[in-house]
């Protein structure tokens, strides 16, 4: 008996000792320990631009945390944020984004656009190939962009290519795919393809990945297979070379891309880690170099601890409510509205709230998106009590009053963040106008649906996060009839204003055309602007040659790890390099950066051959006509 | 020297009424070769006393006094030193048999365990010493049988299987607690017949606790009445059977129309309940019960005793008895041993 | 004729559970097709062109009880075709992969739990009301109570960013990125089996066979291990069924915590994304684990218990 008791004691008390098993002689520290994050040296770059040799790390091998499992490496049936960034390190397509997310040449070295913006003509480069040594050229991105909008290809992002000729059509199986708007010209180098209509972010989509070029042998030998490691053939800057579904993906550095010479990073890791607290903590230990975000809640403690590894940046991505037009007591009832959206004081949301870097917003479009001045209200510059009290004026003369309550109902999907501010907001109504306001929360899909129905929503959560580096992208959803447009909005003057920033060709002059209807849009009080979204991660301050842009796109192949301080041959600041992943991976020097081609950054600007003077005369034609 | 010599034994259980007073100033003993019956009504305290003495109350139980067997006290023994006793000089057969045999282990491995353990035998010399047994007790085709279940014997074989493996180990005592109650009249007549042939076979002690006073007439050497938690008398089963002594033996006594058929239910023919054994009366136990109580009979009523051991406990004078202390023995010699079993395991 | 009763019994259950999935199968298509919203919902929704390629890829097309007998003839050939969401696996593949990861830890972790649980739950029936009893209990108490999302990132917290010695998350085989979710998923276990155990221990110590053990002199530690266990796990046993399906088909929250590719987040993640066959896949796969843990744990049951055997073959 007692020597039973007594071999349960020692058992259980080895069970508790368990989890200690392999501890160091560390002791526990609840602190945080800065001073044990190694720092890097500091960075000296060669007159190219690239940084000189002495203080790269050894080991050119970055760990980037992705978010959500991909949904495929199909570029053409890809959707998703995290599919993306993987691609764009797989594929190159005809033109290509510059690490400070500017549009540049891809696979093409320079293009033509027709007058009448509906005709681009693509020069391709001649010395190209995929990753397995055969050439590509002009036809490979006819295959490819046929196969994108093929019936059985069944992609669900080829909606984005819709504005190539027929391609309506052909996904309806109505013309066959030969009458695709996408022809060889000339010779295996000249690529041109015509559009239903000026589509201002053409050059944008052709970047993205289902606009990229599959290899045509790989694809009918493979199948849907294709896509898989070691059937894929890809023509970007790295291979893909291994694929573990929700564990991780693992690029190699591409020799045969035409950049290679340039591309310091020698294997990729992507790894998914869905719970963006898990990224943190994967983070923190040194297993990953850059997080996909951050968790909200973990915002300022990290803004605190790690403020050289937080990097916050503007995103093109707003954060608004919308309002069902096509519903009572919205219909026709702008001062109703005005009332609404005057009464939200947005820095108490981004500020109390939210918390977590975004920035207050007065209008549609997020700032600095490719130099656009968003347009800003009047009321952006009162004070909130001004606000308040023009909003209970304008709630009175919509018919409102104690006698006649308003009540009112926001819509959201289960989320965390979109719960709280739809609870500030109804709380702040209440406050202003002593509107009442039920808040109605639903599963994602169902949301949806019922937000594309435009029956039950009244005032519902919206937003928008464009994948173009275009104010024009946010602006179409607004468009009559557009299936982004959940709000029943039709407007005609907005329309016609869109239609001219279609084929406007010069910038300035296009710039305000757009702010010209972003003004009608808002001040039609459509929407109720809340913040503009922050793309924000923590990066690891040895990787650098990447820029925060406002695509939050981020090609590997500009990065490079720099050397710790103090240590020529530890690559990263790993601290659990026994169980890291990348810890088998053999140091390999960089090549040399000398006699490096000219980066991208410098080759954009002489690429794009329009010719000017023509468009410039149109502008001042039209000029009239706009600004009504 | 008794083989079992108990003194001043007393039994209480807490619960969360009380305390529960099961066995109170108990004193008896039994020589070598004898058959003691132990009688009263249920809840008299019969079975509480045998477990006390083989160190098997339940947790709220503590037993006070002492238990001498062959002149060492069971109830100041390790848990070791009762062990190398219990199942080997002293086995005991319960009240129950369809719940006291392990139902997920076969008849086999429950009676090899005993014999492998007190006398270390091998498994195939256990086994055959088992079957021999069970044999013994006329279980039929034992051999095979022997690796059933418990739930595949009917009532009465499991209680002869008890029996039989009580008797492995060839006890000088056994304790027999209502080895036939639970059973059928033809069965508990085999079953009563098996312990005669036993007690004559083996010459073993045997203490019977029965209800069954007809059992107690044919093999009983001595026999002890009991009532909530005290002897009341105690002498041969001649002198108790012809000559009864107590108000509570008479009684019981009375009771009892036929000889081959006792139960509950005739002894229940006593009018009125057994005291609270939570809150017992000063004076006479049997006072509420008893046709000849009187006003004497609410003190602490004296002892009785002859020289040829015989006993009573009441106001009314014995036959050829001399009265004794009130309390049965002297204050002295109980409470000696108030070491409680608990403290032992 | 012990041995005939087991196989029998074994037999006629495995046919019983073929209506039971059948069942499972039949409820689950049509809920999931009939929730609203649908596998290719998106922000901006897909032109009415690209929804009906995508409807003809998936046949979702074709009327419902077609799809319908079309997915049983699948489910037959064992095939439970291609992911909405994850477009380059089959169904088949993600389970594949996914549930020896969920049924290695969750199996360590019931592993852990049986053993950790009835040590504890003996130790604490031996010494009932004792201090020690009321310490063990308190602390198994406690294990149910903190739920897992609580519990892990403490331990990640304390053991990977603190104490560095071990990861923070992720999966690879290796027992360090194994050890916090196979402890984490068992605390809970341990604890309820722990009380489970404790519970039927003093029961069982109180029946009448365990007084005939000890009257037969036997040391007292035989006394609990050769005749007190053995029924004092039947209820530890039925509970271990269920519960084992349950841990190694995947606990959701472990999962996405330590970033675990197992079962468990794929059925969300499919629910969350109407992703059909996925969903459909999982829930007929969870059905048939579910359903064979119960059916082993029956047999189990039956094996230790002779009076179920006994009556179950006559
Ligand atoms: N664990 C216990 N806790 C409290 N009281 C108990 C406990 N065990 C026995 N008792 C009480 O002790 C008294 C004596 O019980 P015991 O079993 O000795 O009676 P008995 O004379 O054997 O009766 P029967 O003829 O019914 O077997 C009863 O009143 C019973 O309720
Ligand atoms: S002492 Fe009195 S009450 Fe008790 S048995 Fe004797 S006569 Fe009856
Ligand atoms: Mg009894």
């Amino acid at each position: 008996m007692r020597r039973l008791t007594a071999c349960v004691a020692v058992l259980m008390l080895a069970l508790t000792l368990i989890p200690l098993g392999g501890c160091s002689d560390e002791g526990l520290d609840f602190g945080v320990r800065p001073e044990n994050r190694a720092r890097p040296v500091e960075l000296v770059l060669l007159e190219n631009g690239r940084p000189d040799p002495s203080v790269l790390a050894e080991e050119q091998v970055v760990r980037r945390g992705n978010g959500e499992e991909p949904s495929t490496l199909d570029p053409h049936r890809a959707d998703g944020v995290p599919a993306a960034h993987i691609l764009r390190d797989l594929f190159e397509g005809l033109t290509t984004i510059s690490s400070s997310g500017q549009i540049v040449p891809g696979a093409a070295l320079r293009w033509n656009i027709s007058r009448d913006a509906r005709t681009y003509t693509f020069y391709l480069r001649r010395d190209l190939s995929w990753s397995n040594g055969e050439p590509l050229n002009a036809s490979d991105f006819v295959y490819s962009l046929r196969r994108a909008l093929h019936p059985d290809t069944a992609s669900a992002s080829a909606a984005a290519l819709l504005p190539i000729a027929n391609a309506r059509e052909v996904l309806a199986g109505e013309l066959p795919i030969e009458d695709l708007g996408v022809a060889l010209l000339d010779d295996e180098f000249t690529l041109q393809i015509t559009l239903t209509g000026p589509t201002p972010y053409f050059l944008g989509l052709m970047a993205s990945p289902v606009a990229y070029p599959v290899n045509r042998r790989n694809v009918e030998a493979f199948g849907e297979l294709f896509s898989m490691p070691g059937n894929l053939v890809s023509n970007g800057a790295f291979t893909l070379n291994e694929w573990v579904p929700r564990t991780r993906i693992v690029l190699e550095k591409n020799p045969l891309y035409r950049e290679a010479r340039d591309t310091l990073i020698e294997r990729v890791f992507y790894i998914p880690v869905e719970e963006a607290s898990a990224e943190v903590n994967r983070f923190r230990v040194g297993e990953l170099d850059w997080t996909s975000e951050v968790p909200s809640n973990q915002f300022a403690w990290l803004q605190k601890n790690y403020p050289d590894e937080l990097v916050i940046s503007p995103w093109t991505g707003s954060y608004f409510l919308g309002f069902n037009l096509t519903q009572e007591p919205f219909v026709d009832n702008p001062s109703l509205r005005m009332a609404l959206i005057l009464a939200i004081d947005r820095e108490i949301i981004t500020d109390k709230v939210t918390r977590f870097g975004e920035r207050p917003s007065y209008s549609l479009v997020p700032p600095g998106i490719d130099g656009y001045v968003p347009f800003t209200p009047e009321y952006a510059d009162w004070t909130q009590d001004e606000r308040n009290h023009e909003a209970r004026r304008l709630l009175e003369q919509a018919g409102y009053s104690d006698a006649n309550p308003l009540h009112l109902e926001i819509r959201y999907n289960t989320s965390g963040n979109h719960k709280k501010i739809a609870l500030a907001v109804a709380s702040m109504w209440k406050q202003v106008l002593g509107v009442s306001t039920s808040l109605v929360n639903e599963e994602y899909r169902v949301f949806l649906q019922n937000r594309q129905q435009k029956i039950v929503t009244r005032v519902f959560r919206a937003g928008w996060i464009s994948d173009y580096n275009d104010p024009y992208s946010f602006l179409e959803l607004f468009r009559t009839g557009h299936r982004g447009n959940d709000y029943g909005y039709s407007n005609s003057t907005f329309d016609a204003l869109l239609d001219e920033v279609g084929t406007e060709r010069v910038r300035a002059r296009r710039e305000r055309l757009m702010f010209e209807a972003e003004r009608v849009l808002m001040t039609d009080n459509v929407i109720i602007p809340i913040y503009s979204h922050v793309s924000k991660r923590l990066v690891n301050p040895h990787l650098r040659g990447w820029q925060p842009n406002v695509l939050d796109h981020h090609p590997t192949r500009f990065m490079y790890l720099l050397r710790s301080r103090g240590a020529l041959s530890s690559a990263s600041p790993s601290a659990v390099d026994a169980v890291s992943q990348a810890a088998s991976v053999e140091a390999e020097a960089p090549p040399p950066p000398e006699g490096a081609l000219p980066s991208p950054e410098t080759a954009g600007p002489q690429a794009d051959e329009v010719d000017d003077e023509d468009s410039s005369e149109r502008i001042e034609q039209e000029n009239g006509e706009g600004g009504s | 020297m008794a083989l079992l010599d108990v003194t001043g034994l007393e039994v209480e259980f807490e619960t969360p009424e009380g305390t529960v007073r099961a066995v109170s100033n108990l004193d008896f003993h039994l020589e070598e070769g004898e058959t003691l019956a132990i009688v009263g009504e249920s809840g008299a305290g019969k079975s509480q006393m045998m477990m006390a003495i083989m160190g098997l109350l339940a947790e709220n139980g503590r037993a006070r006094g002492s238990a001498l067997y062959r002149g060492a006290d069971l109830l100041g023994m390790t848990a070791r030193e009762l062990n190398a006793i219990r199942g080997n000089q002293i086995a005991m057969i319960f009240q129950d048999p369809m719940t006291s045999l392990n139902p997920y282990m076969t008849i086999e491995q429950q009676m090899t365990e005993v014999i492998m353990h007190h006398r270390k035998l091998k498994r195939d010399e256990a086994r055959a010493q088992a079957v021999e047994m069970l044999r013994a007790v006329r279980i039929p085709d034992a051999e095979e049988r022997i690796r059933q279940y418990p739930h595949e014997y009917s009532g009465g074989m499991r209680q002869r299987v008890m029996i039989a493996m009580g008797l492995l180990c060839e006890p000088e005592l056994l304790i027999a607690d209502e080895p036939s109650t639970a059973l059928d009249v033809t069965v508990q007549a085999q079953i009563t017949q098996l312990v005669r042939e036993l007690r004559e076979q083996a010459g073993m002690s045997i203490i019977l606790i029965t209800h069954d006073l007809a059992v107690v007439a044919d093999i009983a050497d001595r026999v002890m009445v009991m009532y909530a938690g005290e002897v009341v008398e105690c002498g041969s089963a001649e002198d108790i059977f012809y000559n009864p002594q107590h108000p509570y033996t008479r009684g019981l006594l009375d009771s009892v129309p036929r000889l081959d058929r006792a139960s509950d239910q005739d002894l229940h023919a006593i009018p009125g309940n057994p005291p609270n054994l939570l809150d017992l009366p000063v004076g006479c136990n049997f006072r509420d019960r008893c046709d000849e109580a009187r006003e004497e009979c609410r003190e602490p009523p004296p002892v009785w005793r002859d020289e040829t051991g015989r006993m009573s406990r009441c106001v009314l004078p014995m036959e050829g008895g001399k009265r004794v202390d009130p309390d049965g023995t002297g204050p002295e010699s109980r409470a000696t041993n108030s070491a409680s079993r608990e403290n032992r395991e | 004729m012990r041995q005939e009763g087991l196989l029998q019994l074994a037999a006629s259950r495995l046919i019983g559970l073929v209506p039971t999935l059948l069942v499972l199968i039949t409820i689950s298509f049509f809920l999931i097709r009939l929730a609203p919203g649908g596998p290719f919902d998106a922000e901006m929704a897909a032109p009415p062109e690209i929804r009906a390629n995508l409807e003809a890829k998936y046949h979702l097309d074709e009327p419902l009880l077609a799809q319908y007998f079309r997915y049983l003839g699948e489910v037959i050939a064992f095939d439970f075709g291609p992911s909405f969401q994850y477009k380059d696996w089959t169904v088949n593949e993600l389970i594949a992969r996914g549930f020896p990861i969920s049924a290695t830890i969750g199996g360590l972790a019931m592993l852990l739990a049986f053993f950790a649980g009835v040590l504890i739950g003996v130790f604490a029936a031996l010494r009932q009301n004792t201090a020690s009893d009321y310490t063990v209990m308190g602390i198994a108490m406690l294990g149910i109570s903190i739920p897992n999302f609580v519990v892990a990132p403490l331990l990640i917290l304390v053991l990977a960013i603190y104490g560095g010695w071990l990861p923070a998350s992720g999966w690879d085989w290796t027992w360090q990125r194994g050890l916090l979710p196979v402890v984490t998923l068992a605390l809970p276990a341990i604890a309820y089996i722990a009380r489970l155990t404790r519970g039927s221990m003093i029961e069982v110590l109180h029946s009448n066979y365990i007084r005939t053990a000890r009257a037969k002199g036997l040391p007292e530690r035989t006394v609990i291990l050769r005749h007190a266990l053995k029924p004092t796990l039947l209820p530890v046993i039925s509970y271990m069924g269920p519960a084992t399906a349950a841990l190694i088909t995947g606990s959701v929250v472990v999962e996405r915590i330590y970033s675990i590719p197992g079962l468990g987040s794929y059925f969300v993640q499919g629910a969350l994304n109407r992703d059909y066959t996925l969903v459909m896949g999982v829930v007929v796969f969870y059905g048939m684990i579910i359903i064979l843990f119960n059916f082993i744990v029956d047999l189990l049951y039956a094996w230790l218990n002779p009076r179920i055997r006994y009556d179950e073959g006559e």
